[in-house]
């Protein structure tokens, strides 16, 4: 009786440190969670303010972007067919918010 | 044992029984009675309930491009009474920050618990100074995790998206109208701590987690913005107008496609900003219309039966005296047919319409096309504009208002009515705001057109759109206004600036045109106007002539966007390189000259 008495004392003190010890993982890897979040978001807002219009206007004008026109071999023509009202035609438009 | 040994046993055993029973007592008293009270205070001293805090949401473009965007950085505060070298942290800190020193010692040195020593401190910047306050073995100092906005495209669209204060409030545009959404809801956790003040992780009390801000994705394509913004800067630049506003509406479905005014503002740099470059002038801003109006007295007339397209009314040869006062034309018109008044823009002819219906009735109308109330739009400050009702309009009220003036309306609202003409005569709610998702894409909220009414008929409508296109040909005032392989329905408007103090400005004009491309099947809605304007001669200082061209680039340029094809018949009319126009000729330096003189003259009433 007293054996177990001290094997579970033993436990319960041996259980609580762990859960200590556990908590403080647990914290640390929360910690880098937040870390890692805050240099994503960090990532992200830099991507944004990079790519956005303005700054690639701008950076057009200052010259460090280029913009090169499509050369006539890299363009391919369809001809669109003629339409007929009773059925089914192709939109000539490639951009489908136009043709609402 | 003698009975005085036993008594005094009893005693003492008595004493030991009472004294226990006062123990067992008070922590009765203690533990089940006052529990509640004492765990609270102990609670107090070790547990706090900790704020996790949400992260505001995205404002995406149509396309899903992002206008405002948050970026995490660090508010640096300091507890003075925890300072133990008030000199060093003061050298340190006003090193690492850019602060002025004395600055910062005169707030560390006033012993406050709660001292913000800067706000929007870059991740960076914070940890290099974290790092050098624990080299230096210095206290005091703290770090609160915060975000702060960003707007990655500067000062394009900035009177629509707005922007928030310190406390990650919207205080203008779309962060203010749509903040329920965008700001999201704080969690929280209970956390208990040593006396060290670490947390003691296990034992964490109650939680709930935060829940980030939605996204709000507005119906404006940032293609076409960039389009309007480099358009209105071009304006101002050209004519070095005092304001300027140009809309972009989907007349459909309500959307608005691009907004921009002027003055404008950097959203990063908005503490910078004036408040005169903060308004938005297309929902805030009151002007008198001048002739766009006219499209209202023509409908109310059509739709009344009171008069057909090709009903004739005499237009009093360029002058008309009735109720006392002379109206004058831009030139001496005979008879005009109603399609006419719209193409030569006659005050007389429009004015005749709007008496054929009667004040009533014209009023009626006038609110029907929605001015005189907000259009609803997902902004915050929208105004009512000025409508007057019938009881308070003077005897030539009547013959003014068809013109535009004698009201007040904003450019919003006219694009909203021209709007209507071009959807067969139904009044649709503009809308901003085009969906509301969570930030795993999920669809809280989409916003779906709204008719309000239909305003005339359908029939009526055409028959308007037709006279409009009129208006952008040879014969109409807007021959500048074209774009070659499209036909354009739309309407000038010329109108004296009103002086606050009363009366109008000499010499000062608003002017605009509204229009909408491809006049069959119109794809959007433009209005172009400009607040006093610069020409190089005062004589050209005409919607036409300056807002119409405007418009005519910018359709031009929408119209590629978004591959819109051109008309085949035109096409085959016009060569496919753009014709250059001749500068105006001088039937329009003629025409011009003498409308300056007429609507000059009749401003004065």
């Amino acid at each position: 009786m007293t054996a177990f008495l001290a094997l579970a004392g033993l436990s319960y003190v041996y259980l609580t440190l762990q859960l200590y010890h556990l908590g403080e993982r647990k914290k640390a890897a929360e910690n880098e969670l937040i870390s890692l979040r805050t240099q994503n978001d960090i990532a992200s807002a830099q991507i944004a303010a990079l790519t956005s219009r303005s700054a690639l206007q701008r950076r057009l004008k200052e010259g460090y972007l280029k913009m090169i026109p499509i050369s006539e071999a890299n363009i391919v023509r369809l001809t669109i067919p003629p339409r007929s009202p009773d059925e089914d035609t192709i939109q000539p438009v490639v951009n489908p918010s136009a043709a609402r | 044992m003698n009975p005085n040994s036993r008594s005094r046993c009893m005693l003492v055993c008595a004493a030991f029984i009472g004294l226990f029973s006062i123990f067992s007592f008070r922590l009765i008293y203690l533990q089940a009675i006052k529990h509640d009270e004492y765990a609270g205070l102990a609670a107090e001293k070790h547990v706090y309930k900790q704020i996790i805090y949400a992260e505001r949401g995205m404002i995406l473009d149509a396309n899903k491009e992002v206008l405002a965007h948050n970026i995490p950085v660090e508010t640096v505060v300091a507890d003075a009474t925890h300072l133990n070298s008030t000199q060093a942290t003061v050298d340190l800190v006003s090193s690492e920050l850019r602060i002025p020193s004395g600055e910062l010692a005169e707030k560390l040195n006033s012993a406050r618990r709660y001292i913000v020593i800067k706000r929007d401190v870059p991740a960076h910047t914070a940890t290099a100074l974290r790092e050098k306050l624990r080299a230096g073995n210095l206290h005091g100092i703290y770090f609160e995790h915060d975000a702060t906005r960003i707007y990655p495209n500067g000062s394009m669209l900035c009177h629509v998206i707005g922007f928030t204060d310190f406390d990650h409030h919207g205080i203008q545009g779309v962060e203010a109208s749509m903040d329920e959404y965008l700001h999201g809801q704080d969690g929280y956790r209970f956390i208990e701590h040593n006396r060290a003040g670490q947390e003691i992780v296990p034992y964490r009390g109650q939680e709930r987690a935060p829940r980030d801000g939605y996204q709000i994705h507005l119906t404006v394509d940032l293609g076409l913005q960039n389009i309007v913004e480099n358009e209105i800067d071009a304006a101002m630049q050209q004519y070095s107008p005092q304001k300027a506003t140009i809309i972009l509406m989907r007349p459909q479905t309500g959307e608005i496609l691009a907004m921009a005014n002027r003055p404008h503002f950097d959203l990063n740099l908005r503490s910078e900003a004036k408040p005169d470059q903060m308004k938005n002038r297309a929902i805030i801003d009151m002007m008198e219309p001048g002739s766009t109006f006219k499209i209202v007295a023509a409908a109310s007339a059509l739709n009344e039966r009171k008069m057909r397209p090709d009903s004739t009314i005499f237009c009093e040869n360029g002058l008309w005296k009735f109720g006392g006062a002379a109206l004058h034309d831009h030139r001496a018109f005979g008879y005009l047919t109603v399609r006419d008044i719209l193409i030569k823009s006659s005050n007389i002819g429009a004015a005749k319409l709007a008496l054929s219906v009667g004040e009533q009735k014209f009023y009626e109308y006038i609110r029907r096309f929605g001015f005189g109330e907000r259009t609803g739009i997902e902004l915050p400050g929208e105004i009512n504009g000025l409508i007057r009702p019938p009881q308070s309009w003077s005897k030539i009220s009547i013959t003014r208002i068809p013109m535009g003036h004698e009201i007040g309306v904003t450019p919003l609202q006219m694009t909203v009515a021209m709007a209507t003409i071009a959807n067969g005569g139904k009044l649709i709610m503009p809308r901003i705001v085009k969906s509301v998702t969570a930030a795993d894409g999920k669809t809280i909220s989409s916003l779906s057109p709204m008719v309000l009414r239909q305003v005339i008929s359908p029939e009526i409508a055409r028959e308007i759109g037709d006279a409009l296109r009129g208006v952008v040909s040879d014969a109409g005032t807007a021959a500048a206004a074209a774009v070659p392989g499209f036909t354009i329905a739309g309407k000038t408007g010329t109108a004296q600036k009103v002086n606050p103090r009363g009366g109008y400005e000499e010499g000062k004009y608003v002017v605009s045109f509204a229009g909408y491309l491809p006049a069959e099947h119109p794809e959007f809605v433009g209005l172009v106007v400009l607040d006093d304007a610069h020409t190089s001669k005062p004589e050209l200082n005409y919607g036409g002539l300056v807002a119409g061209p405007i418009f005519a680039r910018l359709a031009e340029k929408a119209a590629r966007y978004l591959d819109l094809e051109p008309h085949e018949e035109i096409r085959k009319a016009i060569p496919v390189e753009r014709v250059e126009k001749k500068p105006p000729t001088e039937r329009v330096h003629k025409t011009a000259s003498a409308e300056r003189v007429a609507l000059t003259n009749a401003s004065h009433h």
